[in-house]
């Protein structure tokens, strides 16, 4: 493709959802990833589309827009990527006065939630552990098949007269006089006055190449999933400590359980968080805790057989919040990355805010907590 | 401690060769019986030079320094403390073993490709057929058809048709002409030249029709259709045939099982046939520290080079010196090992018996048009991407049976050769067999 | 591998032998199909043989997902093709 109006490096959810934004605002858009759609994060994402895991804030607000939006998505690319308003139940252990009091400052911030105790509980969740009596449902928690969205949207694109090249590596982001002109690949330069770096928990290297940079680190997480079942599972189901370690920055290792059946009778069990750069090693101990915690929830799942298991590498920045907004160095080089656990979820209202402020327009929400900025401020 | 994982003949040659250096050996083996799938856990071996399979089992009942652990299926391992641990299944229950020093001899399963009905109940592998007889004394079929390539389908025809069974013909996909093109591996192995001259004049007085340059390419209920195809595997048109049978045993070589090799991150590379396979030195040693490696899983060579390479193991994980009597022998099997690749190989013409509904992955029940719409409108660009969009490799079997095919399809498809990258890792999975949630938040050495 | 063992597929009683595997006890005693697929409900029987392939998976005693290729028999074993 000659002369694109602006290039996003990334094929993952969110580099798929920005070049659909752009390309649905009038910009011919070219794609560019080193490998091909889906091969990141994205491709060992659950689908996550949460707003029960997020404090009032600017993340929630954008939560909030994006997860209508996906809906809106899915009205222009099609009912294709498995999207589902199925739910999402948060159960406490023992005292739930905690999640209570979180939940009902959501309720004040536009989250959708219902007290369910007893035989409410059991009738949401037939299998879960009699001894679990108090929890949190959310309407709004949806979910969709990640890969396949990224997908069919980068499809659409194409469709519209944009363009995928995959295979290509980006090695540096052309600058002159502090505006970026478009890249240098391994499959030639591209030129285009916008250049959007959407490469997820690899977006410092690339904001590198520009001779930027960002604080975006990878967050280690493992997957299991069991052999088919039948359908023990309803919605997602998660651990009122999901919540508290998605905020933590603590290094070590933190489990807490999300759980939830699949389309194909799987069960998906997650999720643990560790910074260990890009190990890619198998932790024999980790994947017993979530076995263990998984089974605490649902005591029917001890008879489940676990089939395999996988790694990803959330992109996370040291605040928790996304990366949305121009580079503070170089003209014309947006950056869209950083979502952690939630880019899924995140992702078609961070597409949508940044394609308004490429363009100029009014965004729906003050993106300023989301600057580029915001680090460099901190060194300075 | 050495734990050998593995009583096939790599694994059972290994343990004599380490007893015979005054060590203690562990064999951990799946199974119930020992043997491995080429001595079929039977107590009395049948079939070519079956004799020297007695031994080898006598030591792990008299021999006081082998302790044999049978029905213990492995499904992970990890380096612990400087040693290994071995984490396994037996009677429900998760036990764990720890050794310092490990020989991995996990062995090889059939190959087969897809064709049209490779899904319906009357196709079965070839080893699958082998197995049921020899283990189970139960014939797969009265009326079978055999189809592949390999001479390990002379055996499996013979061992039928002696049990009893209707043989309609044995249709190898290759000319046995192509072994002319290594002459000079034949005449190092003269042994090879005398098993197969034994299953030759087996098949003759058995009666069984071999039919070479033909292979076997769809089957529907009780018909089966085959065809003379030229050595790219392209069907010769207007060579079609029907056949009646009432089951097809199918076998086009084998996968080397390299599970817990790459659980415990062992190197491995692309076999000249496309295989992947453990990397090995002379000595039989992994890239990981006293981890040795033997039989299948370095290469598929057949139990001659399996019983060889599991000696080498044994000897050098005892520290004793590798006579050269046996590295001598190892490369003479390797050549022919070699040289059987080479007259049997599997290049894409198969791909042309597929149609848009074949099944290509069975567990999950996609088809070639699944994965031709992933590829041509979804932009997959490898048999990872494939199993993102369609789930392809992502059922019970975890890839074991389609991955290779679908890695070749999509290679195909895109007009581009498969990366040794993607073999390595479609050839790999982290959990080696399943594991209840139960069992595995239970464990033992969790800690 | 000779004593009779008694057990049941789908509601009706089967004997096979001792030392046999479900599939094998079912195959001599003429039953190949051992269960229809989750999606297409297509019949499948033993394939791999060795369980490699999980084509052959039958509830045994209400546990899902078993390997008819790989588990014996035992008297009174209750067999379904699925769940």
């Amino acid at each position: 493709m000659e002369n694109p109006d602006a290039i996003v490096i990334g094929a993952g959810i969110v580099g798929a959802c920005t070049a659909l934004s752009l390309i649905n605002a009038g910009m011919k858009v070219l794609i560019i990833d080193r490998s091909t759609v889906s091969s990141g994060t994205t491709g060992a994402g659950e689908g996550n589309i949460l707003v029960s895991d997020k404090e009032p804030g600017p993340e929630l607000t954008l939560a909030l827009r994006s997860r209508d939006l996906w809906f809106e998505f899915q009205e222009d690319v099609g009912d294709s990527f498995e999207l589902e308003a199925k739910g999402g139940l948060v159960v406490a252990r023992e005292d739930d006065a905690q999640l209570r009091s979180f939940s009902d400052n959501q309720s004040r911030h536009g989250v959708v939630i219902e007290h369910v105790v007893g035989r409410e509980l059991r009738e949401l969740e037939p299998f879960l552990n009699p001894e679990i009596n108090s929890g949190i449902f959310y309407p709004q928690d949806a979910q969709c098949q990640p890969m396949l969205a990224a997908a069919q949207m980068i499809r659409r694109v194409i469709e519209r007269g944009g363009a995928l090249m995959a295979n290509t590596e980006v090695t540096k982001i052309d600058v002159i006089a502090g505006k970026t002109t478009g890249v240098s690949t391994t499959q030639g330069k591209f030129y285009s006055p916008v250049v959007v770096n959407a490469a997820g928990t690899w977006a410092s290297e690339i904001a590198q190449l520009a001779g930027s940079s960002l604080p975006i680190a990878p967050r280690r997480g493992f997957i299991l999933v069991t052999e088919p079942a039948p359908q023990y599972i309803f919605h997602k189901v998660y651990d009122s400590a999901y919540v508290t370690n998605v905020a933590s920055s603590n290094a070590d290792l933190q489990t807490s359980t999300v759980v939830e059946g699949t389309r194909s009778g799987t069960i998906l069990i997650g999720a643990s968080r560790e910074r260990v750069g890009f190990d890619g090693a198998m932790n024999y101990a980790i994947l017993r805790t979530l076995a263990r915690q998984a089974t605490s929830l649902f005591p029917i799942l001890r008879n489940v057989r676990l089939l395999r298991a996988y790694k990803g590498f959330r992109p996370y920045a040291p605040d928790h919040l996304p990366v949305i907004g121009q580079d503070s160095h170089v003209e014309g080089l947006w950056h869209c990355a950083g979502h952690e656990g939630a880019g899924i979820g995140l992702a078609p209202g961070s597409a949508l805010l940044l394609t308004d402020s490429i363009l100029g327009r009014n965004t729906f929400m003050d993106a300023s907590a989301f600057s580029p900025n915001r680090f460099s401020k901190v060194h300075q | 401690m050495i734990l050998i994982i593995g009583a096939g003949p790599a694994g059972l040659a290994a343990a004599a060769a380490l007893v015979r250096s005054g060590c203690q050996v562990t064999i951990l083996d799946a199974a119930a019986k020992p043997g491995g799938q080429y001595w079929r856990h039977q107590s009395v071996v049948t079939g070519f030079k079956s004799a020297r399979a007695a031994p080898y089992f006598l030591q792990l009942s008299n021999n006081p320094a082998v302790t044999y652990i049978s029905g213990a299926t492995v499904w992970s391992a990890e380096s612990f403390q400087g040693a290994y641990r071995v984490n396994f299944l037996r009677a429900d229950k998760e036990e764990t073993i720890q050794a310092e020093k490990i020989i991995l001899a996990t062995g090889a399963y059939d190959r087969v490709l897809p064709f049209p009905g490779w899904d319906g109940p009357a196709v079965m592998t070839a080893g699958g057929a082998q197995a049921l007889l020899k283990a189970h004394g139960v014939l797969a079929g009265k009326k079978v058809v055999i189809a592949g390539t390999g001479p390990f389908l002379f055996p499996v025809a013979t061992g039928l048709a002696s049990a009893g069974a209707e043989v309609v013909g044995v249709y190898e996909a290759h000319s046995p002409l192509r072994w002319l093109l290594s002459l000079p591996a034949i005449f190092r192995n003269p042994s090879k030249i005398i098993e197969l001259l034994y299953y030759m004049k087996l098949i003759h007085s058995l009666g069984i029709r071999v039919n070479f340059g033909s292979a076997l390419i769809s089957a529907k209920s009780g018909l089966v259709t085959v065809a003379k195809v030229n050595r790219f595997l392209n069907v010769k048109p207007g060579s079609e045939n029907l056949l009646e049978c009432d089951v097809v045993a199918v076998g086009w070589g084998f996968s080397p099982d390299l599970s817990l090799a790459g659980i415990l991150r062992c190197a491995q590379r692309v076999d000249s046939d496309g295989t992947v396979v453990v990397e090995v030195d002379k000595f039989q040693l992994s890239s990981q520290p006293n981890i040795w490696v033997a039989g299948e899983a370095t290469g598929i060579g057949g139990a001659d080079l399996a019983l060889i390479e599991g000696e080498i193991a044994g000897l050098s994980a005892a520290g004793e010196k590798i006579p050269y009597r046996l590295s001598r022998l190892k490369s003479a099997r390797q050549r022919f090992a070699r040289a059987l690749a080479r007259s049997h190989p599997i290049p894409n013409g198969w791909q042309g018996w597929l149609t848009d509904e074949t099944v290509i992955c069975r567990c999950e029940e996609v088809s070639l048009d699944a994965i031709s719409s992933s590829v041509f409108d979804l932009g997959a660009n490898d048999s990872r991407t494939v199993k993102l969009f369609t789930r392809a490799g992502m059922g019970l079997c975890q890839g074991r049976v389609c991955s290779q095919s679908i890695s070749e399809i999509v290679g195909n498809m895109r007009g581009c050769a498969v990366r040794d990258q993607e073999r390595i890792a479609g050839s790999n999975r982290p959990i080696a067999s399943p594991i209840t949630l139960g069992q595995l938040g239970d464990g033992i050495g969790s800690d | 591998m000779n004593n009779p063992i008694t057990f049941k597929f789908n509601g009706e009683v089967f004997t096979g032998l001792s030392g046999q595997s479900i599939a094998a006890a079912l195959l001599s005693a003429g039953v190949r199909e051992l269960r229809v697929t989750r999606f297409n409900e297509k019949p499948r029987a033993i394939f791999c043989g060795i369980g490699i392939c999980f084509d052959c998976v039958v509830v045994v005693n209400e546990i899902a997902n078993q390997r008819a290729c790989l588990i014996e028999i035992s008297e009174g074993m209750s067999i379904v093709s699925n769940q």
